[in-house]
């Protein structure tokens, strides 16, 4: 045996710092700002690092919360205009691009400037730099004017968070945008090629066409937002398919080159090499952890080969007075992971004993129609070899989605066949997204289906699909006509 | 060629830190290989060190009242290394000072002792350095102390061997992980785990490509557990993850270290509650464990005997200071029920007067005893479960793959239970060698440690004594134990008329946990039809 003496010692230490603080947070995201506030509710002081002159990280700055704000208008317009079928007509919308881009803006800097103030509000303090470790106990902090601090610490949590994918063959040029650029909303182009068929691709195309682009969409597997059950994603696709220019799956970016025209695109489907030219290309093919960028070597910390740092359930690295959370410790990289996994490193730091263990995380996409989903798929009951029950129940039973004009949308339920619990469900169409929060809430308290369909749901909503789908696997339900079960 | 050699003490099964009670030898002295150097005592039995060499004592290394363990080093000699490094003696000798390293042993190599895992301290300061260059330290010697906000404490060495470099220094400070020394020794093995588990704190990385749908896949690390309470047995995160609990009794079983896999839901359909929780820790703490027995046993009231006739007090022997306990704990812990039972031996023993001058002439004392456990061996074979334990979780039951069977022994210094290994591989033959080979050496005390482990099964015999029935307690975690009486002849109806028959009691203790007592029955019967039919007994094992 030998004793491995990773960057654990205390023996060298690296540089002397020039302060020593008892817990740093590297990183003001989701993950990062729920770290500090819940170690400094429970008596530590935090020093929070951040980059960026606002806190929120990507979520409120450039991920979630400027995109829907935008999604929101696309649906009033979209809403608008399939109402004039029905016999209300406001005319062709008027979009002033500035001032919708100013009211994002805004409803972001509410946000940060509410995150601001509950910092000071739990004397949080907020150090602004570039930060890497310099050893295992001392940050080396880059201030924006270039000035540096050794920030020594006793404790820390990574949340770097990460950063949109670049192709090594996309040409760098104003006109070849990620998701941030694209939600910097500069003009509406003609033709947009959307390369990534998953949510934050979609969301943004969902965006563009909604303002007037001719949207294209690329993607390298055979169905849009992988991950998904297929059934789920099917009226999404209908739907797209009707306003889009082309969706093209299975297919593969293989060039791009900038022209005075436009950005030419080299790509292959059905097994062709095809060429064509856009005004604008939206590369959304994933996220990178920042798990290289941070110098993790000179606190002995792990990184592996995808950039991700590795933790324990307690959200522990190799090294065990640093913790790390967020995307930067591994998929699904989505905000609402990061804040549980921040509480859980927040409070092992602060000498509790807490463990990750949820169950399930939700995903949802902000789409029209939305697409969500929670716990075990189909799919991956068959991969796993789990014997499963399910019942769907479709939107055009219900009289709420009708009365919003819509149809294509259902909500399905997936139960263990053993245990009877569930332990999966999708719902697609409006609002899916804050509909899926109740399968969650079964599945993290070991509900049976019985449990949903006996709990008494408003009506007329699209929250009731969730009751009348578990009322369909008791075999209770009256709204449809179902054949009965064998046995 | 003249050389030094370091005689250490061997592989001692389970046993750590065990007691010296007598040296053999003194400097000067010329040893043989096979010479007895020391005496050691363990919990079990006592045993004496053989030389591993010839030569001279060059230095006697313990003294009578030390504790050593395996790999310790005993004598060192100055003579013939032992020839051939093939030789038998030698490879014993390299693999006694060895253990660790079974299937290759190897010389001793520079092992980093480690700051164990601290907990949340890092930055701890040195108070003390007990190590210096060129000590001789042991597994769980202290080689620093280190004081934290909250206390101080040592840094045990983990392994056995000479101090050849000192990493840290009074005053200074330390993390988890930080080199203390290097010492220059070999592994023991539950040591060496227990450092590597110690020291590898690495988490496998997360399975980054799994679907948005799923929670993030359990790491199995160690880092929790280490950190975790000692007390409690590590968290099995499949079965935790799955138990039907709400997210508020997981948090609070966190915060416990309870495992919920091991918690009996009282909720709807098994739902485990808060309270499910807090009493499955207090039933820990009271010492019942998964088993559950009551700590809280009324007392024999004590009695001054003295007040009613002249009286002598003795010291409790040894092995009745031991054995005492253990019979205690499978007495309270164990359901036992005894199933009595007589298998006419008259045809086993015409058949066994028939084979024994011959055997005899071998070398071989041809025992009643043999052929009961030849019996025994077919009789778990039929009936597997009698080969069995349950599992310390109550949840499980140990299937064992292997069939070592223990008999109790009267030796001078009181009961010991040697273990005939793979008795179901040998046949009548072997298993007599075995029997007169045990017996004679746990009569002399030269039993190994490794001799008296492993049981599965074990039959008392008594009927070189007398009786006619007892109700023998099982040897736990074991399940079952045989006890045989004196054979008697006796009138049994056959045919129409009574016949003089001779016939051996058995009584047979199981734990009705396992066992039910139609299964005890069974085996009972099955047992005593092999008895009758010596035929199947003497055949060859295959």
């Amino acid at each position: 045996m030998s004793a491995q003496n990773t960057g654990a010692s205390g023996v060298v230490a690296g540089p002397k710092p020039d302060r020593t603080v008892p817990l740093v947070v590297l990183g003001a995201g989701p993950g990062g700002y729920t770290a500090a506030f819940r170690a400094a509710d429970l008596g530590m002081q935090v020093t929070l690092v951040e980059r960026w002159e606002s806190l929120g990280g990507v979520c409120l700055n450039v991920g979630c919360i400027p995109s829907k704000a935008l999604l929101h208008a696309a649906k009033v317009i979209d809403e608008a205009q399939s109402m004039a079928a029905h016999g209300v007509s406001f005319g062709e919308p008027q979009v002033d691009i500035d001032k919708l881009r100013g009211w994002k803006g805004s409803v972001v800097r509410r946000l940060t400037g509410g995150l601001a103030q509950l910092a000071k509000q739990r004397k949080v303090e907020v150090v602004r730099g570039t930060a890497r470790f310099a050893g295992p106990h001392v940050l080396e902090v880059t201030a924006p004017d270039g000035g540096t601090q050794l920030l020594g610490f006793e404790q820390i949590i990574i949340a770097a968070g990460s950063e949109p994918v670049k192709l090594p063959f996309m040409p760098v040029d104003p006109r070849v945008i990620d998701s941030t650029g694209a939600l910097e909303l500069q003009g509406v182009p003609q033709r947009l090629l959307v390369i990534g068929g998953g949510i934050i691709g979609l969301e943004m195309a969902c965006v563009y066409e909604a303002l007037g682009a001719k949207v294209s969409v690329i993607e390298l597997s055979p169905q849009l937002m992988p991950g998904a059950d297929p059934d789920l994603v099917r009226p999404l696709e209908k739907r797209l398919k009707k306003r889009y220019e082309q969706i093209l799956l299975g297919a593969k970016v293989v060039k791009g080159e900038a022209l005075p025209e436009g950005i030419r695109i080299s790509y292959e489907a059905d097994g062709q090499a095809k060429q064509d030219v856009f005004d604008r290309v939206l590369v959304a093919v994933g996220r990178v952890p920042n798990g290289r960028l941070i110098n993790a070597a000179a606190a002995g910390l792990n990184v592996n080969e995808r950039g991700f740092i590795p933790v324990d359930k307690q959200m522990r690295t190799n090294v065990p007075h640093i913790f790390a959370i967020g995307d930067i410790v591994g998929n699904p990289m989505l905000a609402h992971k990061a804040t549980h996994e921040a509480k859980v490193a927040a409070e092992n730091a602060a000498g509790h004993k807490a463990s990750f263990d949820a169950r399930v995380i939700p995903s949802v996409a902000y789409t029209d129609p939305e697409v969500a989903w929670v716990g075990l798929t189909e799919t991956q009951a068959k991969a796993d070899g789990v014997a499963i029950d399910k019942a769907v129940f479709p939107w055009a039973a219900s009289g709420r989605s009708l009365s919003l004009g819509r149809d294509e949308g259902f909500t399905k339920l997936i139960v263990d066949k053993t245990s009877n619990r569930i332990v999966g469900g999708g719902i697609v169409g409006p609002n899916a997204g804050e509909l899926i929060a109740e399968i969650a809430l079964a599945i993290e308290l070991g509900a049976d289906a019985v449990d949903v369909g006996l709990t008494i749901h408003p009506h007329p909503t699209l929250s009731e699909s969730v009751g009348m789908a578990a009322e369909a696997l008791e075999g209770t339900l009256t709204d449809l006509y179902l054949p009965k079960k064998k046995g | 060629m003249s050389a030094v050699i370091e005689v250490r003490v061997p592989d001692l099964g389970n046993f750590n830190e065990v007691a010296v009670v007598e040296v053999l030898v003194k400097p000067g002295d010329a040893v043989e290989v096979d010479t007895s150097l020391v005496t050691l005592e363990t919990e079990k039995a006592t045993m004496d060190v053989p030389s591993t060499a010839a030569g001279v004592v060059e230095s006697v290394r313990v003294k009578a009242g030390d504790k050593v363990s395996a790999g310790s080093l005993v004598v060192t000699l100055r003579g013939e290394a032992p020839a051939a490094a093939g030789a038998d003696s030698s490879a014993a000798a390299v693999a006694s000072s060895a253990p660790a390293a079974a299937t290759a042993p190897a010389a001793p190599v520079s092992i980093d002792v480690v700051v164990p895992d601290l907990g949340n301290f890092a930055e701890v300061s040195v108070i003390d350095v007990m190590a210096k260059l060129g000590d001789t330290v042991e597994v769980d010697t202290p080689l620093a102390t280190l004081e934290t906000e909250k206390a101080t404490m040592d840094v045990p060495s983990t392994v056995a061997g000479v101090v050849e470099a000192v990493h840290i220094q009074k005053g200074g400070k330390v993390s988890s992980g930080a080199k203390v020394v290097t010492v220059r020794g070999v592994v023991p093995p539950v040591a060496a785990s227990a450092a590597a588990a110690a020291t590898a704190t690495v988490a496998p990385p997360r399975t980054s490509g799994a679907s948005a749908s799923a929670a993030p896949p359990a790491t199995a690390s160690s880092a929790g557990a280490a950190v975790g309470s000692a007390q409690l047995p590590p968290i099995n995160e499949a079965g935790f993850s799955k138990a039907h609990a709400g997210p508020s009794v997981r948090k609070l079983a966190r915060e416990l270290g309870v495992d919920l896999s091991r918690v009996k839901g009282s909720g709807q359909k098994g739902r485990i509650t808060h309270e499910d929780v807090k009493a499955w820790v207090k039933q820990v703490l009271t010492g019942g464990g998964a088993a559950g027995a009551g700590a809280a046993l009324p007392q024999v009231p004590a009695v001054d005997f003295a007040k009613f006739g002249p009286v002598e007090v003795k010291p409790l022997g040894r092995i009745q200071k031991i054995s005492g306990p253990r019979l205690h704990a499978a007495w309270v812990n164990l359901p036992h029920v005894t199933q009595f039972d007589e298998a006419d031996i008259t045809d086993l023993e015409i058949e066994r007067a028939k084979l024994k001058d011959a055997a005899a002439a071998q070398g071989v004392k041809l025992t009643p005893l043999a052929f009961v456990i030849r019996a025994v061996v077919k009789a778990l074979q039929e009936y597997p479960v009698f080969n069995a334990s349950l599992h310390p979780d109550g949840q499980s039951v140990v299937m064992k793959q292997y069939m070592h069977i223990g008999f109790a022994a009267d030796t001078p210094n009181g009961l010991l239970v040697p273990v005939i290994h793979d008795a179901d591989r040998k046949d009548i033959y072997d298993i007599a060698r075995a029997l007169a080979d045990l017996s004679d050496r746990a009569r002399k005390g030269t039993l190994k440690g490794t001799e008296m482990q492993g049981g599965c099964f074990t039959v008392s015999s008594l009927g070189g004594i007398g009786g006619t029935a007892f109700t023998p307690i099982i040897n736990a975690p074991e399940v079952a134990i045989l006890g045989v009486s004196r054979t008697q002849t006796k009138p049994v109806w056959q045919g129409g008329a009574f016949v003089p028959r001779q016939m051996l009691p058995l009584s047979l203790s199981y734990d009705h946990r396992l066992i039910d007592g139609a299964a005890g029955a069974r085996f009972a019967v099955y047992l005593s039809k092999m008895l009758a039919d010596p035929q199947a007994l003497v055949e060859a094992v295959p």
